[in-house]
């Protein structure tokens, strides 16, 4: 992509990036070692390899054992894809909307998510579980009902994010575009689904990266509604942690290295797009 | 003919429906919520009486139970003022219950009795816990004590010898001294988050065993006063240097830790402990339960305990008549002599008949020795404070060791929230 | 800018009013019930209220002279400061680094990650543990270097005298340090897509003329960068407000001595600890306010022609 570039400066590049990169590595190792390391000796010596006396595969077991893997895993990857799908449609809407046209109220409405975005979460649980319950969603017991009680106020806390970062990205498509496609004949939500999105793509891409991630991660919300075992999500395992004792931290590395992976994994492709999209996103002419 | 064999048909599907029907509405799914869930001692004990009482009547228990935190009560409030509570619940029976107490939304044991005179049969209904309108609701299951943790292998190294049901504070004082000049810590205890346990014991030491359960009323009232002077008691074991240097930073896990480990000689704390050091000591042996010292009128064989949490039956299931019966079944069963006993080594029970524990390791022998030699129990005042008002006061305790308040400001604090 | 497509607004309602839809129901009407209980007495979680304050205002004047809440908005007002000099900024020479490489690009995209995919929970207790008083990793390397000064005592006893990573002295480098380290492959995730929607026929043409390296990043890139940096800033400035999962578990209910408050600690702890929800409400407003004020000035200076 660049040319003529010396050598020298390629070095201490890569330097500075392998330095990061070393931080960020580390701690996953860290804690990946450590979920095979007994119990009583974490504390002690955490930081060595857990090789002969000290391995062992009970903290997995013990995780095995306090939920039902399949199923967690279902509900959180239920939720999490709800949620990502629909932010990602719902904020891509919006955005564009915010974006290209212009009407009054247009500076009030960006006022409004902005300030969506900086409520904090502890201050609308409480309301918003006590409106589900009314709504007869929340704490029945059913699962289906209580997973759909975390999506719709989780959606709803990731649009204001989504929305903000679409409408950036959204921003730099070059009107050009979209006035030949008009030219040709093409209505606004043809505009939509065949310029933007793809000349976006790896906008998208993000957004629905950390709408799945925030969305996976979100103990809080979760554990507030989801109490019952067959609808309890694969984070909640974080939760049943700690108890009376202090914490199990054998237990928490080999959560954590589970909980991760699908994460990973989600990542991992979704990431891939985003390349594709710096290729397929550039404008020529 | 055809209409016969069509009148057959029909009676035959009638039949079959019916039977259905009466086997549909034997089998009732139960909400409960325990406390047993998570890392809790009891989880596998509470587990498997849940299944046998699956197996035993046909219904399902659908078991939302948790870790005992401040987030798990404040979720069971809530879910009692969003109508969404379950059909049992197992739950403290202090103030922290009287929100859905006074709101009806429990049934009494009284009320319940009137239908099956046998519910919670086999308990000491003096032993019971009584809620502010006077009634009783819910059904102990396994109390528990409060008592010092003693390091025999640190005491040893410092020469100091293991607590009796004697020890007075003055020995305790000059024995801290020794185990600090040896280079040990003398007490393991987390002043930001846990100074719970030496706060019931420093008041009983500045007031009685009878009246420990005083809550004052006014910043002068005795019971303040008995309040103030145990702060300033901590404070005195702060200002020594006793509590491990970063006593005001650490976690209770880091400082029961301390204390496992062998750098720490005193812990103050409670019956579920015994589980932790039974799992995680090196050799159970290096520790044993002795006895908190003792000041003015109280003596260190007067200790805390009792029974603080039960089952408690929801009027939503009470008034479902599919639910009323398995709820009732279910409470039975898990309160069960047999149950029980399984739950208990050393605790406190109501039950009549007392528990048959089998086969105490040797800490939990320490502990049954423990308790043999104790002359009186009462329960812990904290637990007659608002959960706001708790807060207050233990956040506070750090001030107070630092000099930042005085100890009659903070308690005159928490009272006022009270 | 606006063309001619969009002169009719029709379409407009169908664009707008799902994603609006969700956001009044799901977010600002228990916003507005939360705005409501800062003027009511509440008891207790799920609890209703009971009735107005006296004054209505009490709240907003504890507000006022709270020392915990000042302390919570110098801390907070910090942590906003290093996560733009730092996170932001650290994240900014990532992206470009990164932008000029072709060889291992991918992999260190996939790594930067890593933080943000591990719950902020996990990473407190781990960070807890690299900070462990007594034996954790830092104070292991320091014992191995010779830095802590230690006592032998009579006995024989050797006594360590550990560094207290969460004392009065150490406890704002503790407590940013993991905060900014964790969320620096967030922005840098962004930037990176913001920066590929950066032609590369101008930097071409850029070359030609013989602009390069750092010039070329300080001419073409970074004004161009202009839009997605604001949308950085604004997302600091509201991550450090709302902040919480981290610092709460290292440094749980303010310790040391309530020094660390931050105004999201403080908001959970008043909410669900202290059970003083009306007033945990109230802080809720202010991180609102403060943060609708603190992003508008944001915009301000590096949007100024914009009317966005």
């Amino acid at each position: 992509m660049d040319t003529g570039r010396k050598p020298g400066p390629k070095i201490l590049t890569y330097v500075l990036l392998g330095f990061w990169a070393i931080t960020t590595i580390y701690p996953f190792v860290w804690v990946l070692l450590n979920s095979f390391r007994k119990k009583g000796l974490i504390i002690s010596d955490s930081f060595s390899l857990p090789l002969g006396e000290a391995f062992t595969w009970d903290n997995y077991l013990t995780a095995w054992e306090r939920s039902d893997f399949k199923n967690a895993y279902l509900n959180s990857f239920l939720i999490s894809g709800t949620v990502t799908v629909a932010v990602v449609i719902l904020a891509g809407l919006a955005a564009y909307g915010l974006v290209r046209y212009r009407f009054p109220g247009r500076g009030l409405l960006y006022s409004l998510i902005m300030a969506g975005m900086m409520f904090p979460v502890f201050s609308t649980i409480i309301p918003v579980f006590r409106m589900e319950a009314v709504m007869g969603l929340a704490g029945t017991g059913n699962r289906w009902l209580s997973l759909l009680a975390v999506i719709l106020p989780q959606i709803a806390g990731n649009l204001c994010f989504a929305i903000i970062i679409l409408m950036g990205f959204i921003q730099s498509v070059p009107i050009e575009l979209e006035e030949s496609a008009y030219l040709d004949g093409c209505n606004v939500f043809q505009i939509y689904f065949h310029i933007i999105i793809p000349a976006a793509k790896s906008s998208f891409a993000t957004v629905a990266i950390f709408a799945f991630l925030w969305s996976y991660n979100d103990l809080f919300t979760q554990s507030f509604f989801l109490r019952y075992p067959q609808e309890r999500a694969i984070t909640g395992l974080l939760n049943e942690i700690s108890s009376q004792a202090g914490v199990n931290y054998g237990l928490m590395a080999a959560s954590v290295v589970l909980v991760v992976i699908p994460v990973l994994i989600v990542y991992i492709c979704l990431q891939k797009h985003i390349i594709k999209g710096l290729t397929a996103g550039a404008v020529k002419g | 003919m055809k209409k016969s064999l069509a009148m057959l048909l029909v009676l035959v599907l009638m039949l079959s429906l019916v039977s259905v029907a009466a086997f549909a509405d034997k089998a009732v799914t139960l909400n409960v919520v325990t406390s047993y869930g998570g890392d809790d001692g009891n989880r596998k004990n509470f587990e498997n009486a849940v299944k046998a009482y699956e197996e035993s009547t046909g219904n399902k228990v659908n078991d939302g139970s948790a870790t005992s935190n401040e987030e798990w009560k404040a979720k069971v409030l809530t879910d009692f003022e969003t109508g969404s509570e379950p059909d049992v619940l197992f739950y403290f029976t202090n103030a922290d219950a009287e929100p859905f107490i006074s709101a009806g939304k429990v049934v009494s044991i009284e009320e319940i009795r009137a239908e099956y005179p046998d519910y919670a049969g086999n308990m000491k209904d003096s032993m019971m816990a009584v809620a502010a309108d006077g009634k009783q609701y819910a059904v102990p299951s396994s109390g528990y004590w409060e008592n010092m943790f003693v390091n025999k292998k640190v005491l040893e190294d410092c020469g100091v010898a293991v607590p009796g049901p004697d020890y007075t504070w003055e020995q305790f004082l000059a024995d801290c001294e020794t185990i600090k000049e040896a280079g040990y810590t003398p007490i393991a205890c987390s002043l930001v988050e846990v100074p719970h346990y030496w706060f019931e014991f420093t008041v009983m030491n500045n007031g009685t065993v009878e009246n420990h359960l005083d809550v004052p009323a006014a910043t002068d009232d005795a019971a303040a006063a008995k309040w103030a002077a145990g702060l300033n008691d901590i404070k005195a074991l702060y200002e020594a240097g006793y509590f491990p240097a970063n006593t005001l930073t650490a976690s209770d896990a880091e400082t029961v830790e301390l204390f496992n480990s062998g750098e720490a000689a005193f812990l103050i704390d409670g019956s579920w402990k015994v589980g932790y050091f039974t799992e995680n000591a090196e050799d159970l042996n290096d520790f044993a339960i002795a006895y908190v010292p003792g000041k003015g009128e109280r003596s260190a064989s007067e200790a805390i305990g009792g029974i603080s949490m039960g089952y408690f039956i929801t009027t939503k299931a009470w008034n479902d008549p599919d639910k009323r019966e398995a709820a009732v079944e279910f409470v039975s069963q898990l309160t069960s002599d047999e149950v029980l006993s399984t739950f208990v080594t050393t605790e406190v029970t109501a039950l009549v008949n007392g528990a048959k524990p089998e086969g105490l390791n040797p800490l939990q022998q320490s502990a049954a020795d423990a308790n043999a030699n104790i002359t009186a129990i009462a329960g812990a005042v904290q637990d007659s404070l608002t959960a706001e008002a708790r807060g207050d006061l233990f956040g506070n305790v750090q001030n107070v060791v630092t000099g930042k308040m005085s100890a009659e400001d903070a308690v005159a604090s928490a009272i006022a929230l009270n | 800018m606006s063309s001619m497509i969009y002169k009719k607004k029709s379409p407009l309602i169908l664009f707008l009013v799902p994603a609006f839809l969700f956001l009044l129901v799901y977010l600002y009407y228990p916003f507005f019930q939360n705005i409501i209980n800062t003027f009511m007495k509440i008891g207790g979680l799920g609890r209703a209220a009971e009735g107005l304050n006296e004054p209505w205002y009490e709240n907003y004047q504890r507000l006022r002279t709270d020392p915990y809440m000042r302390t919570a908005l110098k801390n907070t007002l910090l942590l906003t400061v290093c996560t733009v000099v730092f996170q932001v900024g650290i994240a900014l020479i990532l992206a470009l680094l990164v932008d000029t490489i072709r060889v291992g690009a991918q992999f260190f995209r996939t790594v930067y990650f890593f933080p943000i995919v591990i719950s902020a929970t996990a990473l407190g207790l781990m960070f807890n543990l690299i900070f462990l008083y007594k034996g954790g990793m830092v104070n292991q390397l320091l014992l191995s270097m010779g830095k802590l000064p230690t006592e032998v005592k009579a006995s024989g006893k050797v006594l360590v005298q550990w560094l207290d990573w969460k004392d009065q002295s150490h406890f704002l480098f503790t407590m940013l340090m993991p905060v900014m380290w964790q969320y620096v492959g967030f922005y840098f995730v962004i930037l990176i897509t913001g920066l590929n929607n950066i032609s590369p026929d101008l930097y071409e043409a850029a070359a030609l003329d013989g602009a390069d390296g750092w010039k070329r990043t300080r001419y073409i890139t970074l004004p161009l960068l202009r839009n997605v940096l604001c949308t950085c800033l604004v997302l600091a400035i509201t991550g450090a407000l709302k902040v919480f999962d981290l610092p709460w578990v290292m440094f749980g209910a303010g310790m040391p001595e309530n020094m660390s408050w931050l105004t999201g600690t403080y908001m959970y702890d008043q909410t669900f600890n202290k059970m003083n929800v009306d007033y945990g409400s109230t802080i809720a407003v202010l991180i609102v306010v403060l943060g609708v004020i603190l992003s508008n000035v944001a915009n301000r200076i590096f949007r100024p022609s914009e009317d966005l």
